[in-house]
């Protein structure tokens, strides 16, 4: 909802400040270390107390934070809720309450930063302890002195809970009016809200808000106490919330009068509160609402009070009549205010710059005319002659219905759906065709082509048998299957003989000599023998054995003639990295290329030699000891 | 969408549950028995907060019952006639005895031999130099231990400049360095924020009063012109003395006694 930007209810408790400071005190004494011994290092101490001042500090300005952050700022929010807080909280005393925790947040602050630094002179676990104490106490005071802000704050906070969620720019119908004249009956005959009705004066004591539809659009529907007519001074705190209300919502007023004098006010005093509170709703739509017309209607009224009334209505309110008692005129007095708001904020928006955008955007094409000769748009002759469907007519179409009234009405008779099936062949309309058959359903198997295919199948088989190419084939099946079979089985013998002939070789007791060591290698002598003796294709490792034994082009190219073979080559190293001269001769132009410009405008390059920082921050900076500078 | 005072609003109008009263007598009639089970079962932080406060609520409890027994009792009036009592005819006759106006004249005259140093701590604990100052090394292997740093709070007047670091032998640190105090007004009942002007006297030693070490019992001076004093010529005091009666190390601040 877009009202819940103005939704108070987050707000977490303000605790009272008893249990404000046990709840600081207590969590910082859970979440501190508790065990310390005076035998400890000094310095660990001196830690171990100072973390507790300042969890303690940490632990109250969270707390007071959340305070401060959490309740709304009346300067940030919209006018209307600045104005309703002011009235009903009073703004001096909200913001100095607020003033008044951050002040102590501050204060606290000080307090830790001030006990800290004499915690850092602390000699003995006695002074540290005492030091400690002295700073949550100091602490624990000025909190004490927030009784009465925290306690205002809670009040504050749990009546802001309770206010209506009202969202200031919405569309809202306001209900305004002199006490008794039946506000909130409307608002409870216009919306689902439960409003008190009771017949005194000031039953409503502050805003109530409620939602209808209307068009198919939400509203928002606001009940405020009654007003009476008298100086904005004078106005006490319910008259106050109407005023605020009247004043900040861009609504359309709804201002109620009741002309019978039921509500204990003239039709006189009436008028002169509408024209009191006119300028307040001066540029808003406005509706006069004549309420109670069951027990007097305008049209018995004495020409005076005719002459108000008339008043009113000159300066620009719209009358209506209505009764909330016989429900006579509320649905009218609704719509008529509904559609006078949703034109002035058309109006409204009309003006504002923002409608440019959407204007923008639309283009209505109007063709210019090309001759005198119209074009209608084409409707056929079947749809033009047909005879609109009369059931007062004796001559009527036939309508289904019809022919299930005649059959003895519904569950009788079955509404025949077959009839108007388009098929091929009229007899087919009541062909039974079940949809499952078997457990599958028909529709998956249906296709219109499957005679064709069968045919084309049948042809086929018939070629292939004219070929005769199952015969050949069974032949080579027997043979090849075989042969499959005489070589897997040699193959498992010579596994068999493989694997037998290693264990034996490995439950021999003596040292395994592993196999790069081995001066021959008759496996990989003859090798190639092996292959052929197992009919295996042995080419590519012989082309393999040969690739690797032929030199490089390169090498011979570089290789000396008068050099001797025992002579190891040596590296040239500025060709390292480089695969021959070519590359070489590229990385030497590309590096020329690149220190072309340093050289020229006498750049610093990657050869220079160069400080990064010139004072590197950790070796400059740090207090200096009592021991250093000239020796002390 | 409850709004405003619903709930008040809902008991008015459909009233509270049927069994509303009997649930809020027993509820009240249950809670001793509660509290009781909590004070046994809590331990810890939790316990000594709990009983503290659960001792002060009974203490309170047993005087207001008390109170309310003796409005209601019936007791007798005490005739014993009291020591010392004397008949409503006697009664405006100066009758002082002997012994009285002697012990009355010694103590007069101590106090006159005790003079203007009567003050309202008169003795004060010994502090050892150890417990007031840190020895500080120096020198480049740390040999050197001819320096002190003061570890009690100290008042170091606006004047004061300090000796070139490297020859200063006594340090007074910044943290422990007091302008204001506390005067408590003995007649007024009154206490006052006050500027320090100087230590009068550190009962300790010279030396100390020499630093404006401020321990318990130190006399200070401090501005009371803020407080307008009159003499009895007519002119405004602005300086007066008062004594510490806390340990401003251990405390964080200096309380006093103003002495008039």
């Amino acid at each position: 909802m877009a009202s819940s930007f103005y939704n108070f209810k987050k707000i977490t408790v303000v605790p009272t400040v008893t249990d404000f400071i046990d709840i600081v005190l207590s969590k910082t004494q859970r979440k501190t270390p508790t065990v310390v011994h005076p035998n400890y290092k000094i310095t660990r101490i001196r830690q171990f107390y100072m973390r507790k001042v300042k969890f303690a500090q940490d632990a109250f300005n969270e707390k007071l934070n959340l305070i401060l952050t959490e309740f709304p700022k009346l300067d940030e929010i919209h006018p209307f809720y600045a104005d309703l807080m002011n009235v009903l909280y009073d703004r001096d005393h909200y913001k100095l309450a607020l003033a008044q925790i951050n002040t102590a947040r501050h204060l606290i602050e000080q307090i830790a930063k001030d006990y800290v630094r004499l915690l850092k002179f602390a000699d003995s676990l006695y002074r540290c302890k005492q030091l400690k104490k002295a700073a949550l106490g100091r602490m624990a005071t000025v909190m004490k002195r927030q009784k009465d802000s925290l306690a205002y704050l809670e009040q504050v906070r749990q009546h802001l809970a309770r206010l209506p969620s009202i969202d200031p720019n919405t569309r809202t119908l306001l209900i305004c009016g002199t006490p008794n004249v039946g506000k909130s009956s409307f608002m409870n005959k216009v919306t689902r809200t439960e409003v008190e009705v009771q017949p005194y004066a000031f039953t409503t004591k502050s805003l109530f808000v409620g939602h209808m539809d209307y068009k198919y659009l939400r509203w928002q529907v606001i009940d405020t106490p009654g007003i009476l007519d008298h100086a904005l001074e004078q106005r006490n705190t319910i008259e106050m919330q109407s005023i605020t209300a009247l004043a900040h919502l861009k609504a359309c007023i709804l201002f109620f009068m009741d002309l019978s004098g039921q509500c204990g006010y003239s039709i006189k005093e009436q008028s002169n509160l509408f024209h009191s509170i006119k300028p307040l709703f001066s540029n808003k739509p406005c509706v006069l609402v004549i309420n109670k017309i069951d027990v007097m209607r305008p049209e018995d009224l004495n020409p005076e009070d005719r002459a108000l009334i008339d008043e009113i209505e000159n300066s620009g309110a719209t009358i209506v009549l209505s009764s909330c008692y016989t429900e006579e005129g509320v649905m009218d007095v609704k719509s008529t205010a509904c559609e006078k708001l949703l034109a002035s904020r058309v109006e409204v928006k009309m003006k504002s710059t923002r409608v440019n955008d959407v204007m923008n955007k639309l283009h209505l094409a109007v063709p210019v005319k090309r001759d005198n000769k119209e074009r209608k748009p084409f409707i056929p002759d079947a749809v033009k002659n047909r005879i609109p469907y009369d059931p007062n007519d004796p001559n009527r179409r036939k309508l289904e219905r019809d022919i299930e009234l005649e059959n003895g009405g519904p569950g009788v008779y079955k509404v025949d759906l077959k009839k108007n099936y388009i098929l091929k062949n009229d007899e087919w309309k009541y062909d039974i065709i079940p949809e499952i058959m078997d457990g599958k359903n028909v529709a998956d198997f249906v296709d219109p082509e499957i005679e064709e295919k069968l045919d084309e199948l049948e042809r086929e088989e018939e070629r292939l048998i004219a070929e005769g190419y199952y015969e050949s084939e069974e032949e080579m099946y027997d043979s090849e299957e075989e042969a499959i079979k005489e070589a897997a089985n040699e193959i498992n013998e010579k596994k068999s003989i493989i694997i037998q002939k290693h264990r034996t070789n490995k439950s021999k007791n003596r040292l395994v000599v592993p196999r790069t060591a081995t001066f021959a290698r008759p496996a990989e002598k003859n090798i190639e023998e092996k292959f052929k003796e197992l009919g295996v294709d042995d080419a590519p490792l012989t082309n393999r054995k040969r690739a690797r034994s032929t030199t490089r082009e390169g090498d011979e190219a570089m290789r000396s003639a008068s050099a001797m073979r025992g002579v190891s080559m040596v590296r040239d190293p500025s060709m390292a990295g480089l695969k021959n001269k070519k590359q070489k001769m590229e990385a030497i132009s590309l590096m020329k290329k690149t220190t072309k410009d340093i050289g020229l405008k006498s750049r610093r390059g990657e050869a220079d030699r160069s400080i990064a920082v010139k004072m590197p921050k950790h070796l400059f900076t740090g207090k200096r000891g009592v021991g250093k500078t000239d020796r002390r | 969408m409850p709004q405003n005072e619903y709930i008040e609003e809902a008991i008015k109008k459909h009233g509270r549950q049927f069994n509303y009263e009997e649930r809020m007598r027993k509820r009240e009639a249950r809670e001793a028995h509660k509290k009781s089970a909590y004070a046994q079962k809590v331990h810890g932080f939790k316990a000594k907060l709990y009983n503290k406060k659960r001792h002060a609520e009974k203490i309170q409890m047993k005087k207001t019952l008390k109170m309310h027994d003796e409005r209601s009792n019936k007791h007798k009036t005490d005739d014993n006639v009291q020591e010392g009592a004397v008949p409503t005819y006697l009664l405006d006759r100066e009758n002082q005895t002997r012994a009285k106006v002697l012990s009355n004249m010694i103590k007069q005259k101590r106090k006159e031999k005790a003079g203007k140093w009567n003050v309202p701590l008169p003795k004060v604990r010994g502090i050892s130099e150890d417990e007031m100052f840190k020895v500080i090394k120096t020198g480049k292997s740390k040999s050197k231990a001819w320096k002190r740093m003061v570890t009690k709070a100290t008042f170091v007047g606006e004047s004061f400049t300090r000796k070139p670091p490297k020859m200063e032998r006594f340090i007074r640190p910044m943290a422990l360095r007091y302008k204001k105090a506390h005067v408590t007004h003995p007649e007024l009942r009154a206490t006052f924020y006050l500027p320090i002007i100087g230590v009068k006297k550190n009962p300790q030693s010279a030396m100390y009063t020499q630093l404006g070490v401020m321990t318990k019992g130190t006399i200070i001076e401090v501005n009371v012109s803020e407080l307008g004093l009159v003499t009895s010529n007519g002119k405004v005091v602005w300086g007066k003395y008062a004594q510490v009666t806390n340990n401003p190390e251990l405390d964080g601040c200096v309380n006093a006694v103003l002495l008039v």
